[in-house]
């Protein structure tokens, strides 16, 4: 089978990927690091000879009710014209607000009114890059009162206007349904599978709030066991897709990392050998 | 009627902000855990990174004060300016100036200082490197043409004066450091701060030669840029400084 996981390069492992040039399906950046010039967008170019990429952005605010920024949106671009990644994709978020940036994935309403807001930036987005984008499931702390729509039935009406793509994180599912109190395997019913387009996994926290436990979204360590066993249903449900692990703080050495993204190659090729026996 | 969603995201933007109580905290479902605590969770993220972002910007400053004296005085710039878009190399900008008038580091007068050349070294290392003027460069210039020459200053460049010794300043408060104590009355002084292809550093120049830098990053010619400095320094060699700033690396390749 060939390897699906790939991870995140990150600033601490920068020197020694260039280095030693270890095997992985693929590199992902955040995009909003490398719209400037830098000595580490000079490695990232010279990566790029060696390596399929993974343009993941934070910040387009997809959304928000203002729209895309013009400027960013222009940046963005002139960075997936010159990495000519194999996957472009943002959040089913916002962060901007009157212009100021909040530099967090905040939650959206799940209404009618969102999904106009979402499907018009992403139509966008689309037609600036003139490609597919995806979009990820974020990790949710609260829902809003006057929501109409389940998370999923937003996302895939979103999917059916835009004809964008999916990024299914299976860490911000179960932080979510932990949090919210769904059921995710129920959340996973009805998706459009031919729309999902990457997975992603990482490490969670679990916090105390007023005495009841909270899953926080820290990407600072390990994927846990239940978030391995969601990701095994996500494999199973859609099929192999270019699989992130993400590690952005408390960041571990390379081989640790590396280590997480060879348990997800094991893990898929483990379904892939169970459904070739059972077919 | 629910906010429409312009005004929520106003609303929920200036709450996260602010903490202070407003409509948003009826629009949220609370259950077993209340609407500000869930609020909190983003309240949090937005300080706390936002705070970890300039701890990278301003790392010296950092080294200087401490992580808890930083964060605080981080959440209270980011408190008054939050970035104006998402990249966040170039977030920060004000800090130097509100680190002059934050209270509590009233007793370091140097910080905003320091401030300044972490902000001056996030620039030059987010510039282009691009090619640089060499002396093979500068011998295929007839000589006679040489002094209309006008020769660009790198991307990045940046001259910072300070009446504190502030490059001793840095030196001390780096990692692994063995110096222990740095005299503030010492003279202060001009830092050349520049992109080099791995990272951004700084050097020490005199008055005169940061005049020379500073005439040419203006577009003086070069014979205009080299009378400058005998104003202020009647022995300014430079036939010296020049040699010196190309070795560094400051000025970029003639254009073909």
């Amino acid at each position: 089978m060939t390897p699906v996981a790939g991870i995140g390069l990150r600033a601490p492992h920068l020197a020694a990927v260039v280095r030693d040039r270890p095997e992985t399906a693929f590199l992902e950046i955040h995009a909003e690091n490398y719209l400037t010039p830098s000595p580490a967008f000079d490695a990232v170019e010279q990566l790029r000879a060696d390596y399929a990429f993974s343009i993941h952005a934070v910040g387009l605010s997809l959304g928000s009710t203002e729209g895309l920024d013009d400027a960013h949106l222009r940046r963005i671009a002139a960075l997936v014209d010159r990495l000519r990644p194999t996957l472009v994709s943002d959040h089913l978020a916002w962060s901007i607000s009157r212009g100021r940036y909040l530099n967090d994935l905040l939650p959206l309403p799940y209404t009618e009114e969102g999904i106009d807001v979402v499907v018009r930036n992403v139509n966008r987005l689309q037609d600036a890059l003139g490609r597919r984008v995806a979009v990820e499931n974020p990790s949710c702390y609260f829902s809003f009162a006057h929501a109409t729509l389940s998370e999923p039935a937003f996302l895939s009406e979103v999917v059916r206007r835009s004809g964008c793509g999916l990024l299914l994180d299976a860490n911000n599912l179960f932080i979510t349904a932990q949090n919210l109190k769904l059921d995710p395997r129920a959340w996973l019913d009805g998706l459009p599978a031919d729309a999902v387009m990457e997975y992603h996994l990482a490490g969670h926290a679990v916090n105390d709030a007023d005495g009841e436990p909270i899953l926080i979204d820290d990407h600072a360590s390990r994927v846990s066991a239940p978030v391995w066993a969601l990701f095994g249903e996500l494999v199973e449900r859609f099929g192999p897709r270019p699989t992130l692990v993400e590690w952005d703080a408390d960041i571990p050495p390379l081989e640790i990392l590396l280590g997480e993204a060879a348990s997800a190659d094991r893990l898929v090729a483990e379904r892939e050998a169970g459904a070739a026996r059972a077919a | 009627m629910p906010l429409a969603l312009r005004d929520l995201q106003a609303e929920m933007a200036a709450y996260l902000v602010s903490g202070d109580d407003a409509d948003i905290l009826g629009s949220i479902v609370s259950n077993a855990i209340d609407a500000p605590a869930r609020l909190r969770i983003h309240r949090h993220q937005l300080y706390e990174s936002l705070a970890t972002a300039l701890a990278g910007t301003f790392s010296t400053v950092q080294q200087l004060v401490g992580d808890a004296f930083f964060r605080a005085m981080a959440r209270a710039f980011i408190a008054q300016t939050l970035p104006a878009q998402p990249v966040l190399s170039e977030y920060g900008e004000g800090f130097p100036a509100f680190v002059d008038t934050y209270e509590p580091a009233r007793g370091l007068p140097y910080l905003a200082d320091v401030a300044r050349l972490d902000w001056a070294l996030n620039v030059a290392f987010h510039s282009p490197m691009g090619e640089r003027l060499t002396a093979a460069d500068l011998s295929s210039i007839p000589g006679e043409q040489l002094p209309s020459t006008k020769v660009g200053v790198a991307p990045g460049t940046c001259v910072i004066h300070s009446t504190y010794p502030l490059d001793r300043i840095w030196s001390a408060s780096q990692p692994g450091t063995s110096i222990a104590t740095v005299d503030l009355g010492e003279r202060g002084i001009c830092l050349l701060v520049l992109r080099r292809p791995d990272d951004a550093s700084f050097v020490a120049l005199t008055e005169a030669e940061a005049v020379f830098v500073a005439s040419l990053a203006i577009g003086a010619s070069l014979e205009d840029a080299a009378l400058a400095p005998f104003a202020n320094d009647a022995g300014f060699d430079l036939s010296v400084t020049f040699r010196r700033l190309l070795d560094l690396g400051v000025f970029v390749a003639l254009q073909q």
